[in-house]
């Protein structure tokens, strides 16, 4: 892990309103090696129970892998994986109190959607009451009772993904597995898939651990989210922690879009530092201490919503520079005016559209001011 | 887009095609219902070599001899061919994959003269050597059409295999369902239509071979090609054509019905989809 300059910390909103077992799946170091290649580098995540939790990651970066490990269709190379007390490292897939929803659905295309959320449960040799019952309680559970008698290739993404959610929580697991769950979904579907999902999840009162790529739907459905990075946790926090309180540039720059501002620790003095960057006149001025020495090479991170922009220039003794509007982005609710700073930087600065047509007259080749408050930026070591 | 007009031209080549391919089927066909005892020359409509035909004691056994071939040869050549497409999609690369996936389908290409005479020289050399007499018969010649058409089931079926969605197979496991389950329960009935068209391959080819037999039969063992052949030797009889006309039409009404429901269960399907999603 790397050193993180923290402020005051945010207290973490979700463990203090959250009373149930810390540490119900503990993944131990774990590793996993193909031929050499490191998929999964010695993680460690300890998650609560009844909690959902997000494995984001661009392609390639071991979330699945893991997510494999958790299933049990791939063995760790060497760590331990822990379940509510029950070591399941060695168990194969058929064995383990967890279950999946595959990207695919991997919906039996041979059987209804009875059968199919029946499957589970016959594998258990359950008495066929317990099973009819079981299967009535899931469909109801995802408002699917009315397609009880169909075929897979008969219901539409959305219907499918609730029968495979269905299927995997039908026996009621410790651990639901959830890979890419939108994936197969067309956008519209998406956002409303995604809290469906999260409610029905809470409800079942399952815990959870998702795999995804895509950040705002992990921050939607989350409750904590590991950012994952060549087989490495980069961060574990909540949403509003990852976002407001990245640890490094590779979170900052993966979530969301942010102002990098590379410079040194001119001043460091207990309740403030000063940091001096090429890009800007003068050094930003941060109203808190870190963890630093003077000389400190560091970055100042700064997201575009946090960067007011005027024609005058602030009253603010400093964060602030001039530059010139370069490219106005208009996204409806919002405009993004990329502002190039006299020394050449280019600063991304977010402007909510809150009345009509006003955007305060800002335009092309504007000369402007952008400034910000002097607690709204994050320094970053690494 | 701009649909060439069909000319004259590309039409007379798909006559010329037909032509080709089912002129002397035709002609079979219609010479069977001639009266004359000669092949060649028509006299007039007659059924009467349908008659004789049903009536020859050696055809009909070398037939059936045939058909329980061709039905065990199927059999068996499924149920090795999916074991070999399974350990060629499903393990993980081994040493030897490629030589074991290059060897089991060597028989599509090796001459089928050379799979014969090496057949016969193992069972008679076994013979020899455990004492134990391999008799050639229709063991033989099933055990030699096993080896011949278990090549192309493994390749029909490993191409069904390969397309397969490994995660069906694997929320099946995760659903707690073990290896074997997961086989019998998901992964046979998904291929189902890939086992049968294998099968019906398999059977077909057995049914037509001449070359393997003709090596590992023994006296009591002909099969109908064998009777066929050296019948046809001896000068065409036209009960030969009454036979292949047989043969033609149940093939053909085979493939009708089956193209029929085929398409029947496909029409459905998309329809089916259609509402799905508009729904």
């Amino acid at each position: 892990m790397t050193s993180a300059i923290t402020s005051t910390p945010l207290a973490p909103v979700a463990a203090s309103a959250d009373k149930r077992i810390d540490g119900y799946l503990r993944i131990d170091t774990v590793r996993k090696e193909f031929d050499g290649f490191v998929a999964v580098d010695d993680v460690s995540i300890d998650i609560r129970q009844g909690e959902i939790f997000a494995l984001l990651g661009a392609s390639g970066c071991g979330k699945s892998t893991l997510l494999r490990c958790l299933a049990g269709f791939e063995k760790p190379t060497s760590g331990r994986i822990v379940l509510a007390g029950q070591d399941l490292t060695a168990l194969p897939p058929y064995e383990r109190p967890v279950n999946m929803m595959f990207q695919s659905y991997a919906l039996f295309p041979h059987m209804t959607v009875e059968q199919n959320i029946a499957f589970g449960l016959k594998q258990d040799r359950k008495p066929k009451e317990e099973i009819v019952r079981r299967v009535e309680e899931m469909l109801a559970l995802v408002q699917m009772g009315k397609y009880a008698k169909r075929k897979p290739h008969q219901l539409s993404g959305g219907q499918q993904q609730r029968v495979a959610l269905a299927r995997s929580l039908a026996k009621g697991p410790k651990l639901l597995l959830l890979d890419e769950p939108m994936g197969a979904l067309d956008k519209k579907l998406r956002s409303q898939m995604q809290l469906e999902l999260v409610s029905i999840i809470e409800k079942a009162g399952v815990t959870c651990v998702m795999v995804t790529h895509d950040q705002e739907e992990a921050m939607t459905m989350a409750g904590r989210i590991a950012i994952m990075e060549s087989g490495r946790i980069r961060q574990i926090g909540t949403p509003d922690e990852i976002y407001e309180q990245p640890n490094s540039r590779y979170t900052a720059e993966f979530i969301g879009s942010v102002n990098l501002f590379d410079g040194k620790i001119d001043q460091d003095e207990k309740d403030f530092v000063t940091i001096a960057c090429p890009a800007l006149p003068d050094p930003i001025h941060v109203a808190h201490g870190v963890t630093g020495y003077s000389g400190m090479e560091v970055a100042f991170a700064l997201r575009p919503e946090k960067v007011q922009i005027s024609k005058q220039e602030p009253a603010a003794p400093h964060n602030k520079a001039q530059g010139v509007i370069e490219d106005i982005a208009y996204f409806g609710s919002h405009s993004v005016y990329h502002i190039r700073l006299a020394r050449g930087m280019k600063v991304l600065c977010n402007f909510v559209n809150q009345q009509r047509w006003a955007s305060e007259g800002f335009t092309w080749n504007d000369a402007v001011w952008v400034s910000w408050g002097d607690l709204e930026g994050v320094v970053l070591t690494s | 887009m701009n649909h060439p007009r069909n000319s004259a031209w590309t039409w007379s080549f798909l006559g010329l095609g037909f032509f080709f391919l089912y002129a002397p089927m035709l002609s079979l066909i219609v010479y069977s219902f001639n009266e004359n005892r000669l092949v060649t020359v028509w006299s007039r409509f007659s059924t009467k070599w349908y008659a004789a035909l049903f009536q020859d004691e050696q055809m009909l056994g070398a037939a059936w001899v045939s058909l329980k071939i061709a039905f065990f040869t199927a059999c068996a050549a499924v149920v090795l061919g999916t074991m070999a497409a399974m350990v060629m999609t499903r393990l993980r690369a081994f040493r030897g994959k490629t030589l074991f996936a290059a060897m089991v389908t060597a028989p599509l290409v090796m001459p089928e003269v050379i799979t014969g005479l090496s057949l016969l020289l193992l069972f008679v050399s076994l013979s020899t050597w455990t004492g134990f007499d391999f008799a050639r018969g229709m063991t033989t010649i099933w055990v030699a059409h096993v080896t011949l058409t278990m090549a192309f089931v493994t390749v029909i079926i490993s191409s069904r295999l390969a397309e397969l969605d490994r995660s069906l197979e694997e929320a099946a496991m995760d659903l707690g369902a073990n290896r074997i389950k997961v086989f019998f329960v998901i992964t046979l009935p998904i291929i189902a239509p890939a086992l049968v068209s294998g099968w019906l391959l398999a059977f077909t080819l057995s049914l037509d071979d001449l070359v393997l037999a003709s090596f590992v039969s023994g006296p009591s063992s002909t099969t109908l090609p064998m009777q066929v052949f050296s019948s046809a030797r001896m000068g065409v009889s036209p009960k030969i054509n009454a036979l292949a006309t047989i043969l033609i039409v149940t093939v053909s009404t085979v493939g009708v019905i089956g193209w029929y429901f085929m398409q029947r269960a496909e029409r459905r399907r998309q329809r089916e989809m259609l509402l799905a999603v508009k729904q």
